[in-house]
């Protein structure tokens, strides 16, 4: 993957956690059920999303890093 | 032996071995600013994690968090929601501002945005304005360490005491050590932090309720408002969509201009010690789950305490744990008020000497870290003061601000990637972003939606920063290159 699609995915990611988390994106989330793993709905949909962003972050810094070793040779 | 002496015991065992590594830190440190302030840009991974980590998690959500949780229910999301959010960009930001320092010598926020930005005044506005954010923060803090104390000992130990022991410590080790002291009690405070919170959290649900999930079926039956964002107002009733997502918002855009944060840049060994801290701090911040799992299991609880910042101690002392428990409780909140107020304490001495009094006076190196030292123990004091006010508006302070930082993110963005701003643009947009956060925290019944006074700033503020920049005459070109180190003979890249 390119360093340019990698920043823009990471970029459209964050994004998309910004309107997850707030008006109006959280509304479909704003409910009790289902309970996953004993947490209410709502708690568990902020943390998938906050989890989400350490596999992203990690897979932008695999790009990086490889751009980074080619560039430097 | 009565449970109070055990606990005070544990206490004071922590106390002393957090002044313990905070001594012994400050030998490895240099006798310059660059090693007060920066470390000697020499940090590593597993100490920036945890100095991360630690600054960013205080007395707010270690004892707010579960409070909020407590009283306000699904509100307390919106803490959960921020951080990461506000951290991501430093994935780029971070190394950039860090290679900035190396090259050009900064040690501040203020050092880097007048290093595109020339302007003696400007810095010294930043100063002052990072200070009067400061000062609330850092009482909070204060406080938080007292009430802790105070509640564990049965009162035997009031908040006075227990706060001016604290805190002597802290100011003890940042007086001595500076940001190499800050780093190594961190990273010891953050694994305490965190190894007490995860353990607490799902022990209280578990013994209370038989786990997590029946806790919150039977909440959900009780009390079910209590589970749905945007939850409630201290008021008690419902919280506005409009706030929690400001709030959100105008935390994430101003988590990392806090000075003591974006500081950190410049501690860094090098930029993949920034990359992965940002890349880790994710993992930290899921602490905030059984933060408020110990505030839930506190809402079906026949008693109440005294007020919702107390419901941590309050569960505590009422389900029967060994005093040893209590005691390491204790030293574990402890930890996220001292892990944050001490880096606060030293960033504003910093931030002060650095960005305000050196750009007028001319000092040597001996002389900054002199006043600096003077200025922790002043701020210190000032603080403390502050703290045996009973006072709740110290609270409300402390919300807006985050008003106050918040404006600090457009001139960092247009120092970094916006060539055509100008110095006077950062200026009127500062003015006008304070200006306009200040108005509508003094009016807050005009606010549109119930939105935070930083996001109306923030409105108000970019446009200006822009529409002003494109008025004026760019930057020099001479000034431009030798910041954005394009110009040929300042070839030497950092890292």
């Amino acid at each position: 993957m390119s360093l340019r699609t990698a920043r823009t995915l990471t970029a459209a990611y964050l994004g998309a956690t910004l309107v997850a988390l707030t008006w109006p994106g959280a509304l479909p989330a704003a409910r009790i059920r289902p309970l996953v793993l004993g947490l209410p709905f709502a708690l568990f949909w902020a943390a998938a999303w906050i989890l989400g962003t350490l596999v992203v972050l990690y897979l932008l810094d695999r790009v990086e890093r490889r751009h980074r070793s080619e560039g430097n040779h | 032996m009565e449970r109070w002496i055990v606990v005070t015991l544990i206490i004071a065992v922590y106390l002393v071995a957090t002044l313990a590594i905070g001594l012994l830190a400050g030998r490895r440190a240099s006798h310059s600013v660059a090693g007060y302030v920066a470390g000697d840009r020499s940090f590593g991974l597993v100490v920036m994690y945890f100095v991360t980590g630690a600054t960013v998690f205080s007395s707010f959500a270690f004892l707010g968090g579960p409070g909020w949780a407590y009283s306000r229910g699904a509100a307390a999301f919106y803490i959960l929601g921020y951080g990461v959010l506000g951290i991501a960009p430093f994935y780029w930001m971070g190394p950039r501002i860090g290679a900035l320092g190396r090259r050009l010598g900064h040690v501040t926020q203020a050092q880097m945005i007048t290093g595109r930005f020339p302007s003696r005044a400007l810095s010294a506005l930043i100063a002052v304005m990072s200070l009067i954010a400061f000062v609330p923060y850092i009482t909070i803090q204060i406080r938080g360490a007292g009430i802790v104390i105070e509640a564990v000992t049965d009162g035997h130990v009031p908040l006075w005491i227990g706060a001016l022991a604290a805190y002597g410590i802290v100011i003890l080790y940042v007086l001595v050590s500076g940001v190499m002291a800050v780093g190594w009690t961190n990273t010891f405070q953050g694994v305490f932090m965190v190894v007490i919170a995860w353990s607490l959290g799902l022990y209280l649900p578990y013994r209370l309720y038989g786990g997590v999930g029946p806790m919150f079926e039977r909440i959900a039956a009780a009390r079910p408002e209590l589970l749905v964002p945007p939850g409630l107002a201290a008021s008690g009733e419902p919280w506005s969509w409009g706030a929690y997502s400001s709030y959100i918002l105008v935390s994430a855009v101003g988590l990392m201009m806090w000075p003591h944060l974006f500081m950190k840049a410049y501690t860094a060994k090098d930029d993949d010690t920034l990359r992965r801290t940002v890349i880790l701090f994710p993992t930290f911040q899921l602490f905030l789950i059984p933060v408020f799992l110990i505030g839930f299991s506190g809402v079906l609880f026949p008693e109440a305490p005294p007020d919702p910042d107390s419901i941590l101690p309050f569960m505590i002392l009422r389900t029967d744990l060994p005093a040893l428990v209590v005691g390491l409780f204790c030293a574990g909140a402890l930890s996220a008020s001292m892990s944050t107020g001490d880096a606060l304490l030293h960033a504003s001495a910093s931030v002060v000497v650095e960005d305000g009094v050196a750009r007028y006076v001319r000092l040597d190196d001996r002389v900054q870290r002199i006043l600096m030292r003077a200025l922790v123990l002043l701020t210190g004091a000032v603080s403390y003061w502050f703290a045996l006010d009973e006072d709740s508006s110290l609270v409300q302070l402390l919300a807006s601000a985050y008003g106050i930082v918040s404006q600090l993110a457009p001139p960092v963005v247009a120092a970094l990637y916006w060539r055509r701003a100008t110095t006077g643009g950062v200026a009127a947009g500062l003015i006008a972003g304070w200006a306009t956060a200040a108005f509508f925290y003094l009016n807050p019944e005009l606010k549109p939606f119930g939105l935070h006074e930083g996001v109306l700033g923030l409105l108000v503020h970019v446009p200006v920063l822009v529409g002003v920049s494109l008025a004026m005459q760019p930057q020099p070109e001479r000034l431009l290159n030798e910041f954005f180190d394009e110009g040929g003979d300042a070839g030497e890249m950092g890292g």
